[in-house]
């Protein structure tokens, strides 16, 4: 029996402790399986010119997905990913309109969006108790709106300052890789070292028992979709910077990937602790898997498919967990108190 | 036992056996039942009688409600026997049993708070109930036999407490069983409902019913009861007739247990220094609670569970509203500022007091962060120290500190919520069932912890339906019943028997808030009904649709024309038939992302068939291969999410995806032009109204009063309303939710049957829009996203307002922009309305 054993301290413990395990080792070993795939059946996948190019947009999901890390940490599911990313895509590219003196102030207009979105997203969630789902896609399409109001839907070109800052290298490294594992280390140093991080982490874990130890659950619910939508902000303004004639419906297809990459990291669609190595990792087998699936004669428009089977595959890694978890909430939800109850 | 014949001559004994010790009607042999480690029941063997109430006494934990669960299916014993009328009828499902003729009353009610009175009956009730007369009369009399008086057609969401447990009642009481089991079925009643409800129970009795009746009150056994059935821990302690046992005899059986081991001292001080004190204080489900605690007394809270024990426990947290006065240290404390002071270890561990995915060292921290921070950073090697230290000192057994805690015992469990408590520094403590699931050896520890935070000055409040446990450890006890306190005990007064006794023995009666009986005649009673069915939403919209219209006119005649009505009425019925797939999923308290792109692809799919120069063959094959491919869509999604436990939003999302990839991989881009006869067919029209939407609006109809009078209909919104309630009453919860799925999916192939119409070529990327376009519709319609209510009648309106909307838009010469932000704020505006409506509603 384990209650026989005397408390030990033996343990090593710290960032790679324990619960992130499963997850970690999961989407580790997958990713060294897929180069080694690469390596055999696609080499052309894993060339360092081919790297260069693919990481960039490897970059960018992984902040998007961190982003979304942090609203399904909270139970909630945030649908506005296309439209934010969008709105600061349009925003970086038509307000300079390629005069590099602009961007500055068109980079702070872009976050000035986000907060907002990301203020009203959270206060109808987490206190109007609007389902997250529809809070969300209604929020999406006020983006679009507004993407539209800047746009008209036709794409500019980059100013050149951006796409230095967001498109260039330095030793060799392409910068929004950089951006990306500053956005990392910045989301896992507040997860885990912060207060604030730490009690966001207790409250997605379990908001009743957070609210029972006396923790003020709200404000942190409605901060998830705050800095998620910077998240959102960042990752369209590197895209811009990317791509040279970004489109105004660029968020589009990073929907689902956002949600893959959360769920493949291990993280439960019904909320908790949040694995933000583990998203970028994802991240980049995601994207190799696309590189991997093109490289061996899939067509481009069955992406999509691979991206749908990578989700159904990474839930149903999860699943085992997932059915210990249903089974706890079911069990104690009596009816008399069931208005708070948390919506899956 | 002496056999009959040994005292009676042999013809009299047998006359005897078969007239008056008859056959047991139920016979339970032997039946033992665990859950993991923990045995509910151990070996229990009861006889129950026809034309017998047979009563079933037992403290909390003593197993009754498992042998009942055992009788009626629900649970599986993992040994022994069940027979019915000398019948061996293992094993047995709840179907079966209740075809046998056992219903139950259960102590939580199983029924559906978005459903009427009415429709509770209906979808829980066998349909013979109602046969051989009109519903409304059938039902209206079995609710007035059993005294309850509400309308039929009121949502039972806005029944007090007891008339929902009069409604279970009810449901019981209609089936004529054969053998009638009630669960504490007067726990919320009052007098008059008490003695109505034992009336009933009599007349069944002498028309040969055998009822079962599990109660806590000796008072009630005493009335009611003709044979009784102890149970202690899990174990048959005996069975007698109720006259030949006294009480003293009774409470003794149910309590009978001696503490081996130690207690720590209880406070030695008789009369120290008042530091917590709690004057008149009213909440929930209680009333008018006083009392005070002394520096090293510990406080026991006793009494029956439910009444209103662990609602004062939340109060004192600050995680109620209360009334009344809250002490400390001479000080009154506010409200808000309860819920940082408190410490509460919540009574369920699992719902409210860990989080199952953090480690043991962030379950024992999370509340206390602070103390270990520098400029909000934390030092991990202070908050390792104190967790070392705390974990020292209340000697918890675990492998590391960064282990999982469901990996620990439930007693360590216990002393990892302790920590937290102890770590936050609280100014008092309130420990909700400390010891509930949690082995012997850990109890008496947490009881020394409790001892030691007492005497350092602490006040410690202990709730404990353990009479025995409380008896050891308190230095003062209250005793409440129905929300009062019925009974203070201190110094030796405190015994387990006195305990016991105070709450079992008290007649308080049960103490409810005044209940506002709406009158139910004249107009405005029934406008006001009206405004609370789930078709409310109709007039508003109807309005609303108006109103634009007249607008959108007035800036240019031409909006009003036949043709541009014609055309709205058109393009809202392929989103008005996706809508309404769409609201089957919101029923079930579930969302369907993937119909967008299911209509696009089943447009692209017919692309290939249903050309001009086609045979007629070919083209029916399209619509073949259309609606197949929306059925296994539909099924694919109900078996991910019922099945391979993915919540609706992930697996359709998936779907969503997955489709959008299959239409670009089936065309690349647009081509394969429609039959322009299957299109004029498909469009048309008498005079500006299209046949096509003629039609969804009949089906629309249909829907509704399906749902509202048809089985298939109840179903459905009893698994949206409360899923677990609808299993407890035979509801094959799992097929309906598939089912429903498949249901979303061939409405959605019906929508793109119109969508192909309108766009005429099979082109990928359409469709998308049409999953947030059916979700405003359906959201705009008044349909509840918790599931449970909603009306096909509001999607339809939602989906014609909608398309009135962005008609209006290219209209007026106003740019996409527009389209997308009166859609937005359309759907968030309707969301809000509707949500805060609901929850004023509820509070």
């Amino acid at each position: 029996m384990a209650d026989t054993t005397p408390f030990s301290f033996g343990r090593r413990f710290g960032l790679m402790a324990v619960p992130l395990a499963k997850g970690f080792a999961t989407i580790v070993v997958s990713t060294v399986v897929l180069i080694v795939l690469c390596a055999i059946f696609a080499p052309s996948a894993v060339t360092a010119g081919s790297l260069m190019g693919s990481l960039p947009f490897a970059s960018v999901l992984a902040i998007v997905g961190l982003g979304q890390m942090l609203v399904v940490q909270q139970g909630g599911f945030d649908l506005s990913v296309p439209g934010s990313v969008s709105l600061a895509v349009v925003i970086a590219t038509h307000m300079p309109n390629g005069n590099d003196a602009a961007l500055m102030q068109a980079v702070l207009v872009a976050f000035g969006f986000a907060l907002a979105a990301g203020v009203l997203n959270g206060v109808m969630v987490a206190y109007f108790r609007l389902n997250a789902i529809v809070a969300t896609i209604g929020m999406n399409a006020l983006l679009y709106s507004a993407v539209f109001a800047i746009s008209g839907g036709v794409p500019r070109i980059t100013t050149k300052a951006l796409a230095a800052i967001a498109g260039g290298q330095t030793l060799g490294i392409p910068h929004s890789v950089i951006f990306a594992l500053a956005v990392l280390i910045a989301v896992s140093f507040v997860l885990k070292k912060t207060v604030a991080g730490r009690r966001f982490e207790a409250i997605g874990a379990n908001p009743l028992a957070a609210r029972a130890a006396g923790l003020r659950v709200k404000p942190y619910q409605a901060l998830a979709y705050v800095v998620a939508q910077l998240h959102y902000c960042l990752a369209g303004i590197l895209i811009a910077g990317i791509t040279r004639e970004p489109t105004a419906f660029q968020g589009n297809s990073l929907l689902l990937p956002s949600v893959a990459v959360v769920v493949l990291a291990g993280t439960s669609l019904l909320g908790g602790r949040g694995f933000p190595i583990s998203v970028v990792i994802a991240a980049f087998f995601l994207n190799q898997l696309s590189q991997f699936a093109l490289s061996i004669g899939v067509p481009y428009s069955a992406q999509t498919i691979v991206q749908a089977l990578a989700l159904v595959f990474g839930i149903g890694v999860y699943s085992i967990d997932w059915t210990r978890r249903f089974k706890t909430t079911k069990q104690h939800s009596t009816e008399e108190e069931n208005h708070e109850n948390v919506e899956v | 036992m002496i056999a009959l014949a040994e005292i009676v001559p042999v013809d009299r004994a047998e006359h005897m056996t078969a007239t008056q010790a008859a056959k047991p009607l139920v016979r339970l042999s032997r039946v033992s039942k665990s859950f993991g480690a923990v045995r509910a029941l151990s070996d229990v063997s009861v006889d129950i009688f026809a034309g017998e109430v047979h009563a079933i006494l037992g403290e909390n934990g003593a197993g009754k409600s498992t042998l009942m669960n055992i009788i009626t299916g629900v649970l599986q014993p993992n040994t022994g026997t069940i027979e019915f009328e000398g019948r061996n009828v293992m094993p047995l499902s709840p179907e079966s049993s209740s075809q046998l003729g056992i219903a139950i009353s259960y102590q939580h009610p199983a029924i559906l708070p978005d459903m009427t009175v009415l429709e509770n009956l209906q979808v829980s009730l066998p349909a013979r109930v109602f046969a051989g007369g009109r519903t409304d009369v059938i039902a209206r009399r079995l609710l007035d036999d059993i005294g309850l008086h509400v309308a039929l057609n009121a949502r039972v969401e806005t029944l007090t407490i007891a008339q929902k447990h009069l409604l279970e009642l009810a449901k019981a009481l209609a089936v004529d069983p054969k053998v009638l089991i009630l669960d504490e079925p007067t726990a919320a009643l009052d007098q008059d409902a008490t003695d109505m409800l034992f009336q009933r129970v009599r007349k069944l009795k002498d028309a040969g019913t055998a009822v079962i009746y599990i109660t806590h009150r000796l008072a009630e056994l005493r009335q009611i009861a003709d044979r009784v059935t102890v149970l202690r821990d899990g174990r048959h302690r005996g069975s007698m007739l109720a006259r030949d046992i006294t009480n003293r005899e009774l409470l003794d059986l149910i309590v009978g247990r001696t503490l081996a081991s130690a207690f720590p001292p209880k406070c030695a001080d008789a009369a120290p220094q008042v530091n917590f004190a709690v004057r008149g204080l009213s909440g929930g489900k209680f009333t008018d609670v006083s009392f005070e605690v002394g520096r090293g007394q510990i406080i026991g809270i006793a009494g029956v569970e439910g009444n209103g024990q662990s609602d004062l426990m939340r109060a004192l947290a600050g995680l109620q509203p209360s009334t009344g006065e809250i002490v400390m240290g001479g000080k009154p404390l506010a409200q808000r500022t309860l819920k940082d002071m408190a410490a509460y270890m919540p009574s369920d561990r699992h719902a409210e007091g860990l989080a199952a995915d953090l480690t043991i060292r962030e379950n024992a921290t999370f509340a206390a962060l602070d103390r270990f921070a520098s400029a909000g950073v934390l030092s991990r090697r202070r908050e390792v120290e104190e967790v070392r230290g705390v974990f020292n000192s209340l000697a918890v057994k675990a492998t590391g500190l960064e282990a999982r805690v469901g990996s620990l015992s439930g007693g360590n469990q216990q002393k990892v919520v302790m920590s937290r408590a102890l770590l936050s520094e609280p100014a008092y403590i309130l420990a909700d069932e400390p010891t509930q699931g949690v082995d012997v050896g850990a109890r008496f520890e947490i009881y020394r912890i409790l001892r030691e935070v007492s005497d350092a000055g602490t006040p410690v409040i202990v709730n404990s339906s353990d009479a025995a446990e409380l008896e050891g450890l308190c230095d003062i006890v209250i005793v409440m019943s129905r929300g009062r306190v019925v009974e203070t005990l201190r110094g030796n007064e405190i015994t387990e028997a006195r305990i016991v006794g105070a709450a079992v023995e008290a007649d308080t009666q049960a103490h409810h808030i005044d209940e506002a009986r709406r009158r139910a005649d004249g107009f405005g009673a029934r406008l006001r009904h009206f405004a609370q069915t789930d078709n409310a939403t109709v007039i508003p919209l109807v309005v609303v649709a108006a109103a634009l219209a007249l607008f959108v006119a007035g800036q240019n005649e031409n909006y009003l024309s036949a043709f541009n009505i014609s055309n709205i009425l058109i393009l809202a019925t392929a989103l008005g038939f996706i809508a309404l797939g769409q609201t089957i999923a919101l029923l079930m308290g579930g969302i369907d992302l993937s119909v967008g792109p299911l209509a696009g692809f089943l447009v692209v799919i017919g692309s290939f068939f249903i050309n001009d120069g086609n045979p007629a063959s070919t083209m029916a094959l399209g619509f073949v291969l259309m609606f197949g491919a929306a059925i296994v869509v539909g099924l694919i999604n109900g078996v991910l999410i019922r099945f391979a436990n993915f919540t609706p939003i992930a697996a359709t999302l998936a779907m969503f995806i997955g489709l959008q990839g299959m239409s670009f991989v089936l065309r690349d881009g647009p081509g394969g032009y429609i039959s322009f006869g299957v299109i004029d067919m498909l469009t048309w029209r008498v005079g500006p109204v299209p046949v096509a939407f003629v039609v969804m609006v009949a089906l629309a109809i249909a829907f509704e009063v399906g749902l509202r009078r048809l089985r298939p209909g109840w179903q459905l919104r009893a698994v949206g309303s409360d899923e677990q309630a609808a299993r407890r009453i035979g509801i094959r919860t799992d097929r309906t939710f598939v089912l429903g799925y498949v249901a979303v999916s061939v409405l959605t192939a019906v929508g793109a049957v119109m969508l192909m119409a309108q766009i005429g070529v099979g082109d990928p990327a359409q469709g998308v829009n049409y999953t947030l376009g059916s979700i405003t519709a359906v959201v705009l319609g008044g349909t509840s996203l918790l599931g449970g209510r909603g009306t096909f009648v509001g999607s339809v309106l939602g989906a014609v307002l909608l398309t009135e909307v962005l008609n209006a838009v290219s209209f007026m010469g106003l740019s996409q922009s527009y389209q997308y932000g009166f859609q937005g704020l359309l759907i968030l505006a309707a969301a809000l309305i509707y949500t805060t409506a609901r929850h004023r509603r509820e509070a």
